[in-house]
Protein backbone atom coordinates (compact mmCIF):
# COMPACT_ATOMS: atom_id res chain seq x y z
CA UNK A 1 0.00 0.00 0.00
CA UNK A 2 2.95 2.28 0.84
CA UNK A 3 4.87 1.53 -2.24
CA UNK A 4 2.01 2.26 -4.30
CA UNK A 5 1.10 5.61 -2.20
CA UNK A 6 4.49 6.22 -2.80
CA UNK A 7 4.23 5.72 -6.65
CA UNK A 8 1.13 7.98 -6.89
CA UNK A 9 2.59 10.78 -5.27
CA UNK A 10 5.86 10.07 -7.60
CA UNK A 11 3.14 10.46 -10.26
CA UNK A 12 1.71 13.43 -9.51
CA UNK A 13 5.01 15.13 -8.41
CA UNK A 14 6.03 14.40 -11.85
CA UNK A 15 2.90 15.17 -13.70
CA UNK A 16 2.91 18.63 -11.85
CA UNK A 17 6.79 19.11 -12.38
CA UNK A 18 5.71 18.45 -16.28
CA UNK A 19 3.16 20.85 -16.43
CA UNK A 20 4.83 23.80 -14.56
CA UNK A 21 7.98 22.61 -17.58
CA UNK A 22 5.86 23.27 -20.17
CA UNK A 23 4.16 26.42 -18.96
CA UNK A 24 7.83 27.76 -18.31
CA UNK A 25 8.51 26.58 -21.93
CA UNK A 26 5.58 28.55 -23.11
CA UNK A 27 6.16 31.21 -21.13
CA UNK A 28 9.64 31.25 -22.58
CA UNK A 29 8.67 30.67 -26.34
CA UNK A 30 6.22 33.70 -25.83
CA UNK A 31 7.58 37.42 -26.78
CA UNK A 32 4.57 39.02 -25.25
CA UNK A 33 1.76 37.99 -22.62
CA UNK A 34 -1.18 40.45 -22.19
CA UNK A 35 -3.41 39.17 -19.29
CA UNK A 36 -7.13 41.01 -18.68
CA UNK A 37 -5.48 44.64 -19.89
CA UNK A 38 -7.12 48.06 -19.13
CA UNK A 39 -7.00 51.35 -19.10
CA UNK A 40 -9.08 54.16 -18.71
CA UNK A 41 -8.39 57.76 -19.62
CA UNK A 42 -10.52 60.91 -17.80
CA UNK A 43 -11.22 63.12 -20.50
CA UNK A 44 -12.17 66.97 -19.48
CA UNK A 45 -16.05 67.75 -21.04
CA UNK A 46 -17.27 71.25 -21.59
CA UNK A 47 -20.35 72.82 -22.57
CA UNK A 48 -20.77 74.90 -25.65
CA UNK A 49 -19.86 78.30 -26.18
CA UNK A 50 -18.57 80.55 -24.05
CA UNK A 51 -20.72 80.14 -21.30
CA UNK A 52 -19.45 76.11 -21.27
CA UNK A 53 -15.98 77.30 -20.97
CA UNK A 54 -16.56 79.70 -18.04
CA UNK A 55 -18.31 77.08 -16.36
CA UNK A 56 -15.90 74.44 -17.04
CA UNK A 57 -13.28 76.91 -14.98
CA UNK A 58 -15.64 76.38 -11.56
CA UNK A 59 -17.32 73.07 -12.63
CA UNK A 60 -14.38 70.76 -14.49
CA UNK A 61 -16.52 67.50 -16.05
CA UNK A 62 -14.49 65.02 -17.24
CA UNK A 63 -15.71 61.61 -18.60
CA UNK A 64 -14.25 58.33 -18.52
CA UNK A 65 -13.12 56.84 -21.20
CA UNK A 66 -12.06 53.26 -21.88
CA UNK A 67 -9.46 52.57 -24.29
CA UNK A 68 -8.50 49.11 -23.40
CA UNK A 69 -10.69 46.58 -21.82
CA UNK A 70 -9.52 43.86 -20.22
CA UNK A 71 -8.07 42.28 -23.68
CA UNK A 72 -5.26 38.78 -23.53
CA UNK A 73 -3.39 37.77 -25.84
CA UNK A 74 -0.16 36.65 -26.54
CA UNK A 75 2.74 36.81 -29.48
CA UNK A 76 5.35 33.99 -29.99
CA UNK A 77 8.81 34.30 -30.63
CA UNK A 78 9.39 35.39 -34.24
CA UNK A 79 5.95 35.57 -35.02
CA UNK A 80 4.54 38.58 -37.01
CA UNK A 81 1.11 40.07 -35.68
CA UNK A 82 -1.17 42.26 -36.96
CA UNK A 83 -2.93 44.05 -34.45
CA UNK A 84 -5.23 45.82 -36.09
CA UNK A 85 -8.74 48.27 -35.63
CA UNK A 86 -10.58 51.08 -36.19
CA UNK A 87 -9.33 54.72 -35.26
CA UNK A 88 -9.77 54.98 -31.53
CA UNK A 89 -9.92 51.09 -30.83
CA UNK A 90 -7.38 51.02 -28.47
CA UNK A 91 -4.60 49.91 -30.84
CA UNK A 92 -2.00 53.01 -29.96
CA UNK A 93 -3.09 52.60 -26.16
CA UNK A 94 -1.75 49.12 -26.14
CA UNK A 95 1.11 49.47 -28.02
CA UNK A 96 2.23 52.13 -25.69
CA UNK A 97 1.33 49.88 -22.42
CA UNK A 98 3.38 47.23 -23.90
CA UNK A 99 6.46 49.56 -24.37
CA UNK A 100 5.78 50.87 -21.07
CA UNK A 101 4.87 54.55 -22.07
CA UNK A 102 1.40 54.32 -20.49
CA UNK A 103 0.62 52.55 -17.48
CA UNK A 104 -2.13 50.25 -16.93
CA UNK A 105 -4.91 50.90 -14.79
CA UNK A 106 -5.22 46.76 -14.82
CA UNK A 107 -4.25 43.17 -16.05
CA UNK A 108 -0.99 42.57 -16.55
CA UNK A 109 1.68 42.82 -19.68
CA UNK A 110 5.03 40.87 -19.84
CA UNK A 111 7.46 41.83 -22.62
CA UNK A 112 10.37 39.35 -23.38
CA UNK A 113 9.88 38.54 -19.01
CA UNK A 114 9.79 42.32 -18.17
CA UNK A 115 6.62 44.36 -17.11
CA UNK A 116 7.05 47.38 -19.23
CA UNK A 117 6.24 49.55 -16.66
CA UNK A 118 8.63 48.27 -13.76
CA UNK A 119 11.75 48.10 -16.25
CA UNK A 120 11.09 50.19 -18.83
CA UNK A 121 14.58 51.00 -19.75
CA UNK A 122 15.77 47.54 -19.46
CA UNK A 123 13.18 46.29 -21.90
CA UNK A 124 13.74 49.41 -24.05
CA UNK A 125 17.05 47.78 -24.75
CA UNK A 126 15.70 44.73 -26.23
CA UNK A 127 12.78 46.45 -28.75
CA UNK A 128 12.69 48.69 -31.29
CA UNK A 129 9.72 51.06 -32.14
CA UNK A 130 8.75 52.20 -36.03
CA UNK A 131 5.84 55.25 -35.75
CA UNK A 132 5.26 55.92 -39.79
CA UNK A 133 3.81 59.04 -38.91
CA UNK A 134 6.87 60.33 -36.16
CA UNK A 135 10.00 61.15 -36.95
CA UNK A 136 12.55 59.31 -34.26
CA UNK A 137 15.73 60.47 -36.15
CA UNK A 138 16.99 63.98 -35.62
CA UNK A 139 16.59 65.68 -39.43
CA UNK A 140 19.38 68.36 -39.52
CA UNK A 141 21.72 65.04 -39.11
CA UNK A 142 22.72 62.53 -41.55
CA UNK A 143 21.48 58.88 -41.38
CA UNK A 144 24.83 57.61 -40.36
CA UNK A 145 25.06 60.04 -37.03
CA UNK A 146 21.50 59.15 -36.36
CA UNK A 147 22.80 55.75 -36.53
CA UNK A 148 26.00 56.35 -34.76
CA UNK A 149 23.89 58.17 -31.95
CA UNK A 150 21.30 55.45 -31.82
CA UNK A 151 24.24 53.18 -31.25
CA UNK A 152 25.34 55.17 -28.07
CA UNK A 153 22.06 55.75 -26.90
CA UNK A 154 22.00 51.05 -26.97
CA UNK A 155 25.36 51.18 -25.52
CA UNK A 156 27.23 49.46 -28.14
CA UNK A 157 30.76 49.73 -28.48
CA UNK A 158 32.11 52.38 -31.50
CA UNK A 159 33.03 48.78 -33.60
CA UNK A 160 29.95 47.01 -32.90
CA UNK A 161 27.95 49.94 -34.03
CA UNK A 162 29.85 50.58 -37.12
CA UNK A 163 29.73 46.75 -37.92
CA UNK A 164 25.66 47.05 -37.78
CA UNK A 165 25.68 50.87 -39.27
CA UNK A 166 27.52 48.34 -42.27
CA UNK A 167 25.31 45.52 -42.54
CA UNK A 168 21.88 47.26 -42.17
CA UNK A 169 22.83 49.91 -44.55
CA UNK A 170 24.18 47.22 -47.08
CA UNK A 171 20.25 45.12 -46.48
CA UNK A 172 18.61 48.20 -46.74
CA UNK A 173 20.38 49.71 -49.38
CA UNK A 174 20.97 52.89 -48.16
CA UNK A 175 25.10 53.61 -48.90
CA UNK A 176 23.99 56.67 -51.75
CA UNK A 177 22.35 58.66 -49.33
CA UNK A 178 23.82 57.85 -45.57
CA UNK A 179 25.11 61.12 -45.32
CA UNK A 180 22.70 63.15 -46.79
CA UNK A 181 20.86 65.00 -43.91
CA UNK A 182 17.31 63.24 -43.23
CA UNK A 183 15.73 66.36 -43.50
CA UNK A 184 16.58 65.93 -47.71
CA UNK A 185 15.51 62.50 -47.37
CA UNK A 186 12.56 61.18 -49.86
CA UNK A 187 9.89 59.96 -47.26
CA UNK A 188 10.52 56.16 -48.47
CA UNK A 189 14.67 56.72 -47.68
CA UNK A 190 13.20 58.29 -44.45
CA UNK A 191 11.29 55.27 -43.83
CA UNK A 192 14.16 52.79 -44.20
CA UNK A 193 16.42 54.87 -42.28
CA UNK A 194 13.82 55.05 -39.51
CA UNK A 195 13.76 51.05 -40.02
CA UNK A 196 17.70 50.71 -39.54
CA UNK A 197 17.49 53.09 -36.64
CA UNK A 198 15.06 50.78 -34.58
CA UNK A 199 17.31 47.73 -35.68
CA UNK A 200 20.50 48.96 -34.88
CA UNK A 201 20.40 47.70 -31.02
CA UNK A 202 19.30 43.75 -32.81
CA UNK A 203 15.74 44.04 -31.14
CA UNK A 204 13.81 40.93 -30.16
CA UNK A 205 10.35 42.64 -30.54
CA UNK A 206 9.50 45.32 -33.22
CA UNK A 207 6.88 47.53 -32.87
CA UNK A 208 5.60 49.22 -36.18
CA UNK A 209 3.21 51.47 -36.29
CA UNK A 210 1.72 52.08 -39.76
CA UNK A 211 5.28 51.75 -41.14
CA UNK A 212 3.88 52.10 -44.66
CA UNK A 213 1.74 55.20 -44.37
CA UNK A 214 2.69 57.41 -47.33
CA UNK A 215 4.44 55.38 -49.54
CA UNK A 216 4.28 54.53 -53.20
CA UNK A 217 3.39 50.78 -53.93
CA UNK A 218 7.30 50.12 -54.97
CA UNK A 219 8.74 51.50 -51.67
CA UNK A 220 5.90 49.67 -49.52
CA UNK A 221 6.57 46.41 -51.23
CA UNK A 222 10.76 47.14 -50.56
CA UNK A 223 9.72 47.81 -46.99
CA UNK A 224 7.62 44.95 -46.69
CA UNK A 225 10.36 42.61 -48.03
CA UNK A 226 12.98 44.18 -45.77
CA UNK A 227 10.61 43.55 -42.87
CA UNK A 228 9.76 39.99 -43.73
CA UNK A 229 13.82 39.79 -44.53
CA UNK A 230 14.28 40.28 -40.78
CA UNK A 231 12.10 38.16 -39.33
CA UNK A 232 13.38 35.46 -40.83
CA UNK A 233 17.12 36.06 -40.20
CA UNK A 234 16.98 37.72 -36.85
CA UNK A 235 13.74 36.15 -35.90
CA UNK A 236 12.63 39.11 -34.58
CA UNK A 237 8.80 39.30 -33.16
CA UNK A 238 6.81 41.71 -34.88
CA UNK A 239 3.98 43.56 -33.63
CA UNK A 240 2.22 45.31 -36.69
CA UNK A 241 -0.61 47.76 -36.80
CA UNK A 242 -1.96 49.32 -39.72
CA UNK A 243 -4.88 50.57 -41.89
CA UNK A 244 -3.30 48.97 -44.62
CA UNK A 245 -4.14 45.63 -45.68
CA UNK A 246 -1.44 44.97 -47.97
CA UNK A 247 0.73 45.03 -44.58
CA UNK A 248 -1.47 42.53 -43.20
CA UNK A 249 -1.76 39.87 -46.13
CA UNK A 250 1.52 40.22 -47.07
CA UNK A 251 3.30 39.72 -43.71
CA UNK A 252 1.48 38.44 -41.12
CA UNK A 253 -0.22 35.21 -40.61
CA UNK A 254 -1.98 36.00 -37.20
CA UNK A 255 -4.27 38.95 -36.85
CA UNK A 256 -6.15 40.57 -33.94
CA UNK A 257 -8.72 43.17 -34.27
CA UNK A 258 -9.89 45.18 -31.73
CA UNK A 259 -12.95 47.10 -31.49
CA UNK A 260 -13.77 49.65 -28.12
CA UNK A 261 -10.92 48.87 -26.67
CA UNK A 262 -11.75 44.57 -26.66
CA UNK A 263 -10.51 41.84 -29.15
CA UNK A 264 -13.18 40.81 -31.52
CA UNK A 265 -11.35 38.41 -33.48
CA UNK A 266 -8.14 36.54 -33.09
CA UNK A 267 -7.76 34.28 -35.94
CA UNK A 268 -5.11 33.75 -38.63
CA UNK A 269 -5.20 35.56 -41.96
CA UNK A 270 -5.47 32.59 -44.05
CA UNK A 271 -8.21 31.28 -41.96
CA UNK A 272 -10.11 33.89 -41.61
CA UNK A 273 -10.16 34.56 -45.47
CA UNK A 274 -11.38 31.26 -45.97
CA UNK A 275 -14.43 31.40 -43.18
CA UNK A 276 -15.24 34.84 -42.44
CA UNK A 277 -18.67 34.81 -43.65
CA UNK A 278 -19.24 38.30 -44.63
CA UNK A 279 -22.09 38.79 -47.42
CA UNK A 280 -25.11 36.85 -48.21
CA UNK A 281 -26.30 35.70 -51.99
CA UNK A 282 -29.72 34.57 -51.89
CA UNK A 283 -29.42 31.91 -48.81
CA UNK A 284 -25.70 31.45 -49.03
CA UNK A 285 -23.16 32.71 -46.47
CA UNK A 286 -20.38 33.83 -48.71
CA UNK A 287 -16.88 33.00 -47.59
CA UNK A 288 -13.46 34.79 -49.05
CA UNK A 289 -12.21 31.90 -50.79
CA UNK A 290 -15.37 31.02 -52.67
CA UNK A 291 -15.92 32.14 -56.36
CA UNK A 292 -18.51 33.59 -58.75
CA UNK A 293 -18.62 29.94 -60.26
CA UNK A 294 -20.48 28.53 -56.81
CA UNK A 295 -23.08 31.18 -56.92
CA UNK A 296 -20.92 32.97 -54.58
CA UNK A 297 -19.15 36.42 -54.34
CA UNK A 298 -15.34 36.76 -53.99
CA UNK A 299 -14.45 38.57 -51.01
CA UNK A 300 -10.77 40.55 -50.45
CA UNK A 301 -9.52 40.52 -47.12
CA UNK A 302 -10.15 44.01 -47.15
CA UNK A 303 -13.74 43.74 -47.35
CA UNK A 304 -13.59 41.26 -44.78
CA UNK A 305 -11.93 43.61 -42.39
CA UNK A 306 -14.01 46.43 -43.56
CA UNK A 307 -17.46 44.20 -42.63
CA UNK A 308 -15.73 43.26 -39.66
CA UNK A 309 -15.84 46.93 -38.23
CA UNK A 310 -19.21 47.54 -39.16
CA UNK A 311 -20.55 44.90 -37.72
CA UNK A 312 -18.80 45.72 -34.47
CA UNK A 313 -19.87 49.21 -35.17
CA UNK A 314 -23.69 47.95 -35.64
CA UNK A 315 -23.49 46.10 -31.98
CA UNK B 1 26.59 59.16 -18.99
CA UNK B 2 28.39 57.87 -22.94
CA UNK B 3 25.09 58.31 -24.13
CA UNK B 4 23.89 61.58 -22.77
CA UNK B 5 27.30 62.97 -23.71
CA UNK B 6 26.56 61.77 -27.42
CA UNK B 7 23.41 63.38 -27.20
CA UNK B 8 25.05 66.94 -26.14
CA UNK B 9 27.60 65.98 -29.12
CA UNK B 10 24.21 65.62 -31.19
CA UNK B 11 22.77 68.79 -30.64
CA UNK B 12 26.27 70.68 -30.48
CA UNK B 13 26.64 69.19 -34.32
CA UNK B 14 22.51 70.23 -34.94
CA UNK B 15 23.27 74.04 -33.56
CA UNK B 16 26.55 74.69 -34.88
CA UNK B 17 24.27 74.85 -38.51
CA UNK B 18 22.77 77.42 -36.98
CA UNK B 19 25.30 79.57 -34.95
CA UNK B 20 24.74 82.58 -37.59
CA UNK B 21 20.83 82.73 -35.91
CA UNK B 22 22.26 83.48 -32.42
CA UNK B 23 23.68 86.47 -34.29
CA UNK B 24 20.45 87.82 -34.40
CA UNK B 25 19.78 88.13 -31.09
CA UNK B 26 22.94 90.37 -30.56
CA UNK B 27 20.90 93.10 -30.89
CA UNK B 28 18.32 92.77 -28.00
CA UNK B 29 21.74 92.58 -25.88
CA UNK B 30 22.52 95.19 -26.89
CA UNK B 31 20.14 97.90 -26.57
CA UNK B 32 19.40 95.95 -23.23
CA UNK B 33 22.71 96.56 -21.94
CA UNK B 34 23.26 100.11 -23.83
CA UNK B 35 20.18 101.27 -21.75
CA UNK B 36 21.77 99.92 -18.55
CA UNK B 37 25.11 101.16 -18.84
CA UNK B 38 23.20 105.32 -19.38
CA UNK B 39 21.09 104.46 -16.90
CA UNK B 40 23.78 103.39 -14.29
CA UNK B 41 26.02 106.07 -15.74
CA UNK B 42 23.50 108.90 -15.05
CA UNK B 43 23.64 107.30 -10.82
CA UNK B 44 27.09 107.48 -11.26
CA UNK B 45 27.80 110.68 -12.02
CA UNK B 46 30.04 111.73 -9.18
CA UNK B 47 33.41 109.98 -9.71
CA UNK B 48 34.56 107.19 -6.64
CA UNK B 49 30.89 106.59 -5.99
CA UNK B 50 29.75 103.30 -4.63
CA UNK B 51 26.16 101.71 -4.53
CA UNK B 52 25.49 98.97 -2.53
CA UNK B 53 29.43 98.28 -2.17
CA UNK B 54 29.57 97.85 -6.05
CA UNK B 55 31.97 100.57 -8.41
CA UNK B 56 30.13 101.85 -11.75
CA UNK B 57 32.18 99.53 -13.75
CA UNK B 58 31.20 96.59 -11.14
CA UNK B 59 27.89 97.31 -10.98
CA UNK B 60 27.86 97.30 -15.17
CA UNK B 61 29.56 94.66 -15.78
CA UNK B 62 27.24 92.75 -13.76
CA UNK B 63 24.39 93.75 -15.15
CA UNK B 64 26.44 92.42 -18.67
CA UNK B 65 26.87 88.98 -17.05
CA UNK B 66 23.42 88.13 -15.51
CA UNK B 67 22.08 89.27 -18.87
CA UNK B 68 24.64 87.00 -20.75
CA UNK B 69 23.19 84.08 -18.58
CA UNK B 70 19.79 85.13 -19.01
CA UNK B 71 20.08 85.73 -23.39
CA UNK B 72 23.13 82.79 -23.78
CA UNK B 73 20.99 80.13 -22.18
CA UNK B 74 17.53 80.44 -24.03
CA UNK B 75 15.46 78.08 -21.78
CA UNK B 76 12.90 76.78 -24.59
CA UNK B 77 14.17 72.88 -24.47
CA UNK B 78 13.61 72.74 -20.88
CA UNK B 79 10.72 75.43 -20.48
CA UNK B 80 8.36 75.11 -23.28
CA UNK B 81 9.70 72.21 -25.39
CA UNK B 82 8.92 69.83 -22.71
CA UNK B 83 5.38 71.34 -21.81
CA UNK B 84 4.71 71.00 -25.74
CA UNK B 85 6.36 67.56 -25.99
CA UNK B 86 3.35 65.96 -22.62
CA UNK B 87 0.43 67.99 -24.13
CA UNK B 88 1.06 67.10 -27.56
CA UNK B 89 2.11 63.20 -26.74
CA UNK B 90 5.35 63.65 -28.17
CA UNK B 91 6.72 62.58 -24.97
CA UNK B 92 5.70 59.06 -26.28
CA UNK B 93 8.20 58.96 -28.59
CA UNK B 94 11.07 59.96 -26.48
CA UNK B 95 10.70 58.02 -23.06
CA UNK B 96 10.52 54.56 -25.20
CA UNK B 97 14.30 54.63 -25.27
CA UNK B 98 17.03 53.77 -22.59
CA UNK B 99 17.54 56.61 -21.30
CA UNK B 100 16.14 58.74 -18.73
CA UNK B 101 14.07 61.67 -20.29
CA UNK B 102 14.64 64.18 -17.67
CA UNK B 103 18.43 64.00 -18.22
CA UNK B 104 18.16 63.51 -22.04
CA UNK B 105 16.56 67.06 -22.14
CA UNK B 106 19.21 68.34 -19.96
CA UNK B 107 22.10 66.62 -22.14
CA UNK B 108 20.05 68.23 -24.91
CA UNK B 109 19.78 71.86 -23.46
CA UNK B 110 23.53 71.97 -22.12
CA UNK B 111 24.48 71.07 -26.14
CA UNK B 112 21.63 74.06 -27.06
CA UNK B 113 23.89 76.73 -24.65
CA UNK B 114 27.01 75.80 -25.19
CA UNK B 115 27.08 77.29 -28.74
CA UNK B 116 25.27 80.40 -27.86
CA UNK B 117 26.77 81.56 -24.67
CA UNK B 118 30.30 81.62 -25.20
CA UNK B 119 28.54 83.82 -28.17
CA UNK B 120 27.10 85.96 -26.19
CA UNK B 121 30.11 85.64 -23.61
CA UNK B 122 32.27 87.19 -26.64
CA UNK B 123 29.58 89.87 -27.21
CA UNK B 124 29.87 90.35 -23.39
CA UNK B 125 33.45 91.51 -23.41
CA UNK B 126 33.43 93.25 -26.51
CA UNK B 127 31.11 95.95 -25.71
CA UNK B 128 32.38 95.90 -21.92
CA UNK B 129 35.99 96.86 -22.92
CA UNK B 130 34.52 99.31 -25.54
CA UNK B 131 31.84 101.40 -23.49
CA UNK B 132 33.01 100.55 -19.68
CA UNK B 133 36.11 99.13 -19.53
CA UNK B 134 37.87 96.55 -17.77
CA UNK B 135 37.31 95.51 -14.13
CA UNK B 136 40.23 96.64 -11.71
CA UNK B 137 41.95 94.03 -10.44
CA UNK B 138 40.18 90.90 -12.38
CA UNK B 139 41.76 87.86 -11.67
CA UNK B 140 41.87 86.11 -14.88
CA UNK B 141 43.70 83.07 -13.29
CA UNK B 142 40.04 82.72 -11.47
CA UNK B 143 38.54 81.79 -14.55
CA UNK B 144 37.98 78.21 -14.47
CA UNK B 145 36.16 78.55 -11.09
CA UNK B 146 33.85 81.16 -12.42
CA UNK B 147 33.61 79.17 -15.32
CA UNK B 148 32.20 76.06 -13.21
CA UNK B 149 30.16 78.40 -11.09
CA UNK B 150 28.43 79.73 -14.57
CA UNK B 151 28.19 76.20 -15.89
CA UNK B 152 26.03 74.81 -12.31
CA UNK B 153 23.99 78.29 -12.41
CA UNK B 154 22.53 77.16 -16.14
CA UNK B 155 22.14 73.23 -14.80
CA UNK B 156 20.39 74.74 -11.79
CA UNK B 157 18.16 77.22 -13.78
CA UNK B 158 17.75 74.04 -16.38
CA UNK B 159 16.70 72.01 -13.55
CA UNK B 160 14.13 74.44 -11.62
CA UNK B 161 12.45 75.58 -15.27
CA UNK B 162 12.14 71.89 -16.17
CA UNK B 163 10.48 70.83 -12.78
CA UNK B 164 7.75 73.72 -13.74
CA UNK B 165 7.48 72.05 -16.81
CA UNK B 166 6.98 68.71 -15.77
CA UNK B 167 3.63 69.90 -13.72
CA UNK B 168 2.37 69.57 -17.17
CA UNK B 169 1.28 66.42 -16.48
CA UNK B 170 -0.99 67.29 -14.29
CA UNK B 171 -2.20 70.90 -14.97
CA UNK B 172 -3.07 72.30 -18.94
CA UNK B 173 -0.31 74.63 -19.05
CA UNK B 174 2.59 75.42 -17.06
CA UNK B 175 3.40 78.22 -19.08
CA UNK B 176 2.23 80.89 -16.53
CA UNK B 177 4.80 79.35 -13.14
CA UNK B 178 7.60 79.56 -15.58
CA UNK B 179 6.61 82.94 -16.81
CA UNK B 180 6.50 84.27 -12.86
CA UNK B 181 9.77 82.31 -11.74
CA UNK B 182 11.50 83.97 -15.20
CA UNK B 183 10.24 87.40 -14.09
CA UNK B 184 11.46 86.59 -10.31
CA UNK B 185 14.97 85.87 -11.66
CA UNK B 186 14.96 88.82 -13.78
CA UNK B 187 13.50 91.33 -11.16
CA UNK B 188 15.30 90.36 -8.46
CA UNK B 189 18.67 88.94 -9.77
CA UNK B 190 19.53 90.01 -13.26
CA UNK B 191 18.54 93.57 -13.46
CA UNK B 192 19.86 94.58 -9.92
CA UNK B 193 22.50 92.40 -7.55
CA UNK B 194 21.07 91.19 -4.42
CA UNK B 195 22.62 94.33 -2.29
CA UNK B 196 20.41 96.26 -3.77
CA UNK B 197 17.44 95.61 -1.88
CA UNK B 198 16.69 96.32 2.13
CA UNK B 199 18.68 94.70 3.76
CA UNK B 200 15.95 92.65 5.27
CA UNK B 201 14.67 90.94 2.10
CA UNK B 202 18.83 89.67 1.40
CA UNK B 203 19.16 87.44 3.29
CA UNK B 204 15.71 85.87 1.66
CA UNK B 205 16.77 86.58 -1.67
CA UNK B 206 19.87 84.57 -0.69
CA UNK B 207 17.99 81.27 0.22
CA UNK B 208 16.36 81.50 -2.99
CA UNK B 209 17.36 79.79 -6.62
CA UNK B 210 18.42 83.29 -7.37
CA UNK B 211 21.60 82.92 -5.36
CA UNK B 212 22.74 80.09 -7.10
CA UNK B 213 21.36 80.91 -10.62
CA UNK B 214 22.52 84.67 -11.48
CA UNK B 215 23.61 86.56 -8.67
CA UNK B 216 26.31 84.18 -6.90
CA UNK B 217 28.22 83.55 -10.47
CA UNK B 218 27.85 87.25 -11.75
CA UNK B 219 29.05 88.47 -8.32
CA UNK B 220 31.87 86.26 -8.12
CA UNK B 221 32.91 87.37 -11.55
CA UNK B 222 32.75 90.94 -10.57
CA UNK B 223 34.15 90.80 -7.09
CA UNK B 224 36.16 87.58 -7.09
CA UNK B 225 37.53 86.20 -3.58
CA UNK B 226 38.33 82.21 -2.79
CA UNK B 227 35.98 82.63 0.55
CA UNK B 228 33.14 83.41 -1.79
CA UNK B 229 33.61 80.90 -4.70
CA UNK B 230 33.34 78.71 -1.92
CA UNK B 231 30.35 79.35 -0.47
CA UNK B 232 28.54 79.85 -3.76
CA UNK B 233 29.80 76.62 -4.74
CA UNK B 234 28.35 74.89 -1.47
CA UNK B 235 25.15 76.38 -2.52
CA UNK B 236 25.32 75.40 -5.75
CA UNK B 237 25.67 71.85 -4.92
CA UNK B 238 22.90 72.07 -1.94
CA UNK B 239 20.60 73.61 -4.45
CA UNK B 240 21.71 71.20 -7.51
CA UNK B 241 21.44 68.22 -5.30
CA UNK B 242 17.71 69.22 -4.11
CA UNK B 243 16.35 70.16 -7.36
CA UNK B 244 17.39 66.72 -9.11
CA UNK B 245 15.47 65.02 -6.47
CA UNK B 246 12.62 67.14 -7.10
CA UNK B 247 12.83 66.82 -11.01
CA UNK B 248 13.13 62.63 -10.40
CA UNK B 249 10.26 62.84 -7.78
CA UNK B 250 8.07 65.28 -10.08
CA UNK B 251 8.51 62.95 -12.95
CA UNK B 252 8.47 59.62 -11.71
CA UNK B 253 4.54 60.87 -10.31
CA UNK B 254 3.61 62.35 -13.34
CA UNK B 255 4.80 59.83 -16.04
CA UNK B 256 2.37 57.99 -13.94
CA UNK B 257 -0.40 60.34 -14.98
CA UNK B 258 0.41 60.53 -18.72
CA UNK B 259 -2.31 60.99 -21.19
CA UNK B 260 -1.08 60.62 -24.76
CA UNK B 261 -3.77 61.96 -27.01
CA UNK B 262 -4.54 59.60 -29.69
CA UNK B 263 -4.03 56.70 -27.93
Amino acid sequence: MGSARRCTEQAVLLFYANKQDRKEEESEMQAIRVENLSKTFRVKRKEKGMRGSVKAIFHPQTEEIRAVSDISFAVEEGEMLAFIGPNGAGKSTTIKMLTGILYPDGGRVEVLGFDPTKKRRQLAYRIGTVFGQKEQLWTHLTPYDNFRFFGAIYDLSERETEARIEELSERFALKEFIDTPVRNLSLGQRIRCEMVAALIHKPKVLFLDEPTIGLDPVVKENVRELIRQMNREEHTTVFLTSHDVGDIEKLCRRIIIVNDGQIVLDDSVEHLKRHYPVKEAGEMPVYGEKTENDGTIPVSLEEIIVEIYKSQGED
Amino acid sequence: MRKYAVIYKSVLMENLQYAANVVMGFFGYFVFIFIFIKLWGYMYRTPGKLIAGYTKEQMIWYVMMTEMLFFGSDAASVAGEVAGDIRSGNIAYLMNKPYHYTLYILAKYTGEWSIRLPMYAALAVVIGMVMVGPLPGFPFTALPAMALCVVLALTINAVFKLCISLFSFWIEDATPFQWLYDKLIVVLGILFPVEIFPQGLQPLLKLTPIYTVCYGPAKLIVDFSPEKFVEILAAQGVYLAAGCILMFLIYGKGVKKLYVNGG
